[in-house]
């Protein structure tokens, strides 16, 4: 009786195997990407929950470059297709829908904007030999995964220096206090840059504080600071912070303005910072300035109001845009649609110009971009500073 | 059948199936502590990640064979749940609760903390050595586990601490001492779980195991059936596979499952499965043949 | 030794701040506190109820352009309708039933109620708090108050002495006190138990509503997940008090709020969320019912 009831137990898990099986069989057919009709391309990103910004705009970007792609005729005589892979900026659903995405065939994912999902996911591209284009992912150890994981993005080890250097020689900075999210990847890794960039530039950290995400209560760390002389704030976290970061700093008297980077790039910096924002900068890889910008860049400024009712496009549309661009131009080189084959082309990339500007991969498949524009919060809008060129 | 072949060969199915047993091998533990013992604990997850990055840097740093870094990552987890148990299982219900709470957010925040596990930045490049046909054989052996566990006098005592803790007392069960090694193998169990995804992940961030997956755990159990095994088991498979599911339905996904939660609850509080053993469901079928064969 | 004659010069403030923090997070405590103390359910979504009560603050300002005591008035009344309805649907068919199933069933309407708000408003960022009330600074010795602080501190004060009256001195109030005892002797002394629940609810609900529009005015910010991390500390406060304990929610949530400002102003701003936690442990272990609880007795 016993020993019955227990192979019983055992028997329970095969069964609900057998349940899935019944209830997933008989959907969607599999077909490999090389092979059909269609070149498929998977988005990665979240178009709902806490980052749902970043993948929407990065998705609309991908939707354009298709959609250029196909009235050209598309590549090798195929039609590029998009799968889209929604993972609502949950980090522990992202995994099942990356491996979705390979299960549909796909070629290359373009996708997350996020350092810490592209960190998640990259070790499924790399096992089943699909490349991985990260349009957003700024953060350290992404493309050391693997040889198939790359990003078009503007590195923070590449725009955080440069910016600095502007900090001191141009803006006189002196002395700064840097202000660090905890608990943020993105925030952890940029402060990691900084420290040692704003050394090299001799300016000096008179504080260092620490906050975190959701936090909005910022009056601790603030009177800390309040004793201090400092020429202004280096901000390395996200925009919701460090609105609410620079309103308690004005309603406790201080009047120094920060910098950081493109975590700070969103309207809800001055929606929710009003004046106490106003002078503030961030840098970022990609920004709408018709004085200099290229026939391309116009081009995609212009298409990109169209469809969207005259708004302008931000970093991740144009990065989204240049994600397919590179892939697509690397399937064409190799004359393959193959991940094994056209990973090298795309690994060779070189002096390749984008919406974003000028690309180069190095010998670590990172991306060198130029240029870099510091933008100013100006009457609550961003404007270009200036705009810091890159040396190759 | 074609459709179970379908799901052994594709990918995406393998890695959903794979997690749902991963899941299955911590909400056992948890079934032990909750469901058989009585107590509360919200921070089940937090046991799960001592075990993950143990067995993860084991893996990197030492090169142990798997298996027993899976292990020593169990019984890491299984330490930790010693070392609260002794001072916190003396409170009761909520207040107990709400210390594991506590305590997974503080592994959580020292996670974040340490250079070791690589911070925020999480820990990368963990070598892929979990697959479907391990976690099926741990799962396996997890129910055997319990099963026993659950028929031993052992977990007699256990569910009469459950039933009334005086009584257990009165009757001569020691029940600090029992409470401190249920929590100590329940745990253990969320310890080799956190092992297992971590090396099918290959990635480990403090921010995966935060208060959203211990209480997600709690919900596998408690909407399963409080206190039985293929309740659990239900419950884990339902609800790891429903999002997969729900997905046509996307933006509306978290509304439907908060609401059948709340639903669930007021309809069958006391889950699918609340009280229901494997003997009960065998009697259905047995029931079920003799009037099959009375008709015939 | 100049960091910590700099944290010595700046301790009076930053205890200024940390009363404040503390006096938000004491709002919230009451609310569990008595809800717990009644019928023995930690309310997981008091928070949310917390989070609704800032956003109709919010749309009451900037929709109808009210001022902001009637902004506040009408986040009291949405948030004590809706912790009446919560209790009537999600809690009332449980309480007879074993103590882990209202808790999930709190859960889902916590969660509910974060993705509701999150899909009607679109995305889960933060709103900004438009200035009802002029910010002035005022200088008193070494500490800056500003107006908001002030007015965060009178109405939390007047509204838990509001609060300890009604308990204490008055008919309903001693019928709490009845039900909290025992449901069943309660009802055989003519205690409309139901009704004396409900009106716990509601009570606690309004704590929570003006909380919100005070905590989104202070902090300038309202977002669909306030409630989550808020609610969670605000408990812990409520336990460090002594849950059950109305006087204890007030000093559980003043020093914790302090607790963490002063780690922060220490140098333990990595650590801040498990400053609360490590704290609420620390006083368990020391006195099991918290500082101000009373002995649990156990009933053979």
């Amino acid at each position: 009786m016993k020993k019955k009831e227990l192979f019983a137990y055992l028997l329970l898990p095969l069964l609900a195997v057998a349940l899935v099986a019944s209830g997933c069989g008989g959907s969607q057919g599999t077909s490999s990407g090389a092979g059909g009709n269609t070149i498929k391309i998977g988005f990665l990103g979240g178009k709902t929950g806490n980052h749902a910004h970043y993948g929407i705009e990065t998705l609309k970007g991908m939707q354009m470059a298709v959609e250029d792609i196909n009235k050209a005729g598309g590549i090798l005589g195929k039609k590029l297709e998009i799968i889209e892979g929604d993972h609502g900026s949950n980090s522990s659903e992202a995994a099942n829908v990356t491996q979705k995405l390979i299960t549909q065939g796909v070629v290359a994912i373009i996708g997350d904007p996020t350092t810490g999902i592209t960190k998640l996911t990259a070790p499924i591209c790399q096992s089943n030999k699909v490349v991985m284009m990260s349009a957003g992912a700024v953060g350290p150890g992404v493309v050391e995964i693997g040889d198939y994981i790359f990003r078009d993005c503007l590195l923070d080890s590449v725009a955080a220096p440069a910016v600095t250097k502007y900090l001191a020689e141009e803006l006189k900075w002196k002395k700064v206090a840097l202000v660090t999210t905890t608990g943020l990847p993105y925030s952890e890794g940029l402060t990691s840059i900084f420290k040692p960039a704003l050394a090299k530039y001799g300016i000096k950290i008179v504080d260092e504080q620490f906050i975190q995400e959701k936090d909005t209560n910022f009056s601790a760390q603030v009177t800390a600071l309040s004793r201090k002389q400092f020429d202004g704030v280096i901000f390395t976290g996200y925009y919701t912070e460090g609105a609410l970061f620079m309103k308690e700093m004005r309603k406790q008297g201080l009047k120094q303005v920060m910098a950081g980077g493109d975590g700070l790039l969103g309207k809800e910096l001055y929606e929710l910072g009003g004046n106490a924002v106003e002078g503030s900068m961030v840098y970022t890889g990609f920004a709408v300035d018709l004085n200099r910008a290229s026939g391309k860049t116009k081009e995609f400024i212009e298409k990109y109001k169209a469809k969207n009712k005259g708004a302008l496009p931000d970093m991740f549309s144009a990065q989204g845009y240049d994600a397919v661009m590179l892939v697509a131009d690397a399937i064409k080189a190799a004359g393959s649609a193959e991940p094994v084959k056209f990973r090298e082309k795309l690994a060779q990339t070189k002096d390749w110009q984008g919406v974003t500007g000028n690309i180069t991969f190095d010998s670590k498949r990172e991306p060198i971009k130029s240029p870099v524009y510091l933008l100013e919060v100006k009457n609550h809008q961003f404007v270009v500073k200036t705009v810091i060129d890159i040396p190759k | 059948m074609e459709g179970i072949m379908r799901i052994l060969t594709d990918p995406y199915y393998i890695q959903v199936l794979t997690l749902t047993g991963i899941y299955l091998i911590a909400a056992l533990g948890l079934h032990l502590i909750t469901g058989v013992t009585g107590q509360f604990s919200f921070g089940h997850a937090g046991f799960m990640s001592i075990g993950a990055y143990t067995a993860a840097l084991l893996t990197l740093h030492l090169h142990t064979p798997l298996i027993l870094n899976l292990l020593v990552g169990g019984l890491a987890a299984g330490f930790a749940g010693i070392l609260l148990g002794f001072p916190s299982l003396k409170l009761t219900g909520d207040y107990l609760g709400i210390t594991t709470l506590g305590f997974a957010e503080i592994v959580r925040v020292v996670f974040i903390n340490m250079k070791i596990t690589g911070g925020t930045q999480g820990l990368a490049g963990i070598p892929k050595e979990t697959n479907l046909l391990l976690v099926i054989f741990v799962a396996v052996l997890s129910v055997w586990c319990m099963y026993c566990i659950q028929n031993s006098r052992f977990g007699r005592a256990l569910m009469a601490i459950r039933e009334d803790d005086i009584a257990a007392e009165a009757m001569g069960v020691n029940t600090l001492n029992y409470k401190v090694k249920a929590f100590a193998v329940g745990t253990f169990f969320a310890g080799v779980s956190g092992g297992l995804y971590a090396h099918l992940m290959q990635y480990l961030n403090p921010f995966d195991f935060g208060v959203t997956r211990s209480f997600d755990l709690l919900n596998f159990v408690v909407l399963g059936g409080l206190g039985s095994i293929p309740g659990t088991i239900l419950g884990t498979t339902v609800l790891t596979m429903a999002p997969e599911f729900l997905r046509f339905v996307n933006k509306y996904r978290m509304l439907i499952y908060s609401a059948l939660m709340v639903i669930m609850m007021i309809f069958r509080p006391n889950g699918l499965l609340g009280g229901v053993h494997i003997k009960d469901l065998r009697r259905v079928f047995t029931r079920r043949r003799s009037t099959e064969m009375a008709s015939q | 030794m100049e960091h910590l004659h700099g944290f010595v010069q700046l301790l009076p403030q930053q205890i200024v701040n940390g009363v404040t923090l503390g006096a938000t997070y004491a709002l919230i405590a009451l609310g569990y506190t008595m809800v717990y103390g009644i019928i023995q359910l930690i309310n997981f979504a008091h928070g949310e109820v917390y989070m609704i009560g800032a956003f109709t603050g919010l749309i009451m300002v900037t929709v109808y352009k009210v001022n902001f005591f009637l902004a506040m008035l009408a986040a009291i009344l949405v948030c004590m309708s809706l912790a009446v309805l919560i209790e009537r649907v999600a809690y009332r068919p449980l309480r007879n039933s074993t103590r882990l199933a209202p808790l999930i069933s709190a859960l889902g309407v916590s969660l509910f109620l974060q993705t509701l708000v999150t899909l009607i408003k679109g995305d889960p960022n933060p709103l900004g708090f438009p200035e009802v009330i002029k910010d002035t600074v005022y200088q008193l010795g070494v500490v800056k108050f500003s107006l908001v602080q002030l007015v965060i501190l009178i109405v939390a004060g007047a509204l838990m002495i509001f609060l300890h009256v009604t308990v204490k001195y008055t008919r309903v109030g001693k019928a709490m006190r009845a039900a909290s005892e025992s449901y069943e002797i309660a009802n055989l002394m003519g205690i409309n138990v139901n009704r004396i629940i409900s009106f716990t609810f509601a009570l606690g609900a309004a704590l929570a509503g003006a909380g919100g529009v005070l905590v989104g005015m202070y902090f300038n910010s309202v977002n669909p997940l306030m409630g989550v991390v808020v609610g969670l500390k605000s408990f812990c406060a409520a336990v460090l008090g002594g849950i059950g304990s109305i006087p204890g929610a007030m000093l559980g949530g003043i020093f914790l709020g302090v607790a963490e400002v002063m780690g922060v102003a220490a140098g333990f701003g990595t650590y801040r969320d498990a400053i609360a936690f490590a704290l609420l442990i620390l006083v368990l272990l020391l006195r099991p019912t918290g500082l101000l609880g009373r002995p649990i007795q156990r009933k053979v």
